[in-house]
């Protein structure tokens, strides 16, 4: 592949993909500002690993694995930035509640939870919320089937109980 | 609310989100030549800059002590050539260190396994322990190099306990550290109030990670081999 057809494979994985980039940023960082330095990290991570992507793995595993990495480095390194930025939580208190329907409130509160998830966790959740089936999430994380179900079954026990906690 | 509607929920909105946001800061045409700093390469410099100076202190120490070892060994005060030459030989071990950490560096594919990547790079920010503890290791021979045979001679008891007190303090505080600076003690009231600091926060990030990751490989069967 030269070049040119490379720049076009990496434009067309990208429009083709780019929900996979957002939702990954998202969850891993509230800040708007720095969510599109974290995408342009991701791509610049795709673009570098293109030419070695060989049809192993599904595209979607690929990318997830990709900025996945690339997320929870970068999420290390933004939060030791001394709080300089706006936490999820307090992103969400600042919205009126009256303002919000009862959607964007449970999805205020799903956020919530997943900002205050720790980085496997959180990436087990969001692969989870992405209806990936627990082979999938296996090959991505890097873990066993089962201990995959394990996992998701304790981060579904305290989602519950956050839920339940945080509408009292 | 039951799961179905949780991930229809999540689902959704991210679907909104695509929509709204566009990548506009970012042509991706043009990504191949955006001279930006990756999250791995952004830590290269640094290494790089201490690598450059290890290499001209280690450099121009080897030469200084290879003269005197070689043409004035007789004349030369042998406190000071054998401390130096020990501080000399300890920093040329962090050269190694900083050299290994260099190459894992330029090893680490972030196309692996969330938890093989992860545990790769926190361990490389880990390793960084050995320097601190090397350094710690060079502390009695600063209080050896100043002395001299005249010492020896004309000194009395109490100069002598004083300046032997000094560097058996030392002594044993390096070796101590040396041995005792380790991952496993990380919860230790010690290790967090020497390594308390922001300067330290991505190292104790790094731990926290690697925390993480055992505690997802704690139930791994070996025959998977999905990890490590």
């Amino acid at each position: 592949m030269n070049e040119k057809e490379q720049r076009q494979h990496f434009r067309n994985i990208i429009e083709q993909h780019k929900g996979i980039l957002f939702k990954v940023a998202r969850a891993y960082c509230p800040n708007e500002d720095d969510r599109q330095d974290l995408i342009q990290e991701m791509m610049i991570q795709i673009w570098q690993s293109i030419h070695r992507y060989n049809n192993q793995n599904s595209i979607s595993t690929w990318l997830y694995r990709i900025s996945l990495n690339v997320a929870i480095s970068f999420y290390r390194k933004t939060t030791i930035r001394s709080n300089k930025h706006t936490t999820l939580n307090e992103q969400t208190e600042q919205i009126p509640t009256e303002e919000k329907t009862t959607g964007e409130r449970q999805l205020n509160l799903l956020e919530q939870f997943i900002s205050e998830l720790k980085e496997f966790d959180k990436a087990l959740m969001i692969l989870y919320l992405e209806d990936k089936s627990h082979a999938e999430i296996a090959e991505i994380l890097g873990m066993s089937v089962s201990n995959v179900g394990t996992k998701i079954g304790r981060i579904k026990d305290k989602l519950k109980t956050r839920f339940s906690q945080l509408k009292s | 609310m039951n799961e179905l509607e949780l991930k229809k929920l999540w689902q959704a909105t991210n679907e909104k989100l695509e929509k709204t946001l566009a990548l506009n800061s970012i042509n991706q045409g043009e990504i191949s030549q955006l001279k930006v700093v990756h999250f791995i390469s952004s830590m290269k410099p640094t290494k790089l800059f201490a690598l450059i100076t290890g290499i001209i202190w280690v450099g121009f120490g080897t030469t200084f002590l290879s003269h005197k070892y070689l043409y004035a060994f007789s004349e030369t005060n042998k406190y000071f050539l054998f401390s130096a030459s020990i501080q000399v030989g300890l920093s040329a071990i962090a050269l190694f260190v900083y050299l290994h950490q260099l190459i894992t560096i330029y090893q680490i594919d972030i196309t692996d396994t969330i938890l093989k990547t992860q545990k790769k790079l926190a361990r490389l920010k880990i390793s960084t322990l050995w320097v601190t503890r090397i350094l710690f290791l060079q502390l009695p021979v600063w209080t050896t190099f100043w002395w001299t045979d005249v010492m020896f001679r004309e000194w009395n008891v109490v100069q002598w306990l004083i300046t032997g007190s000094f560097t058996i303090t030392f002594a044993f505080a390096a070796i101590w550290l040396f041995v005792n600076i380790r991952y496993e003690n990380r919860d230790k009231k010690w290790f967090k109030l020497i390594f308390n600091g922001k300067e330290w926060t991505p190292l104790i990030k790094a731990m926290e990670l690697l925390e993480q990751v055992e505690e997802y490989a704690t139930d791994i069967k070996p025959e998977t081999n999905a990890i490590i």
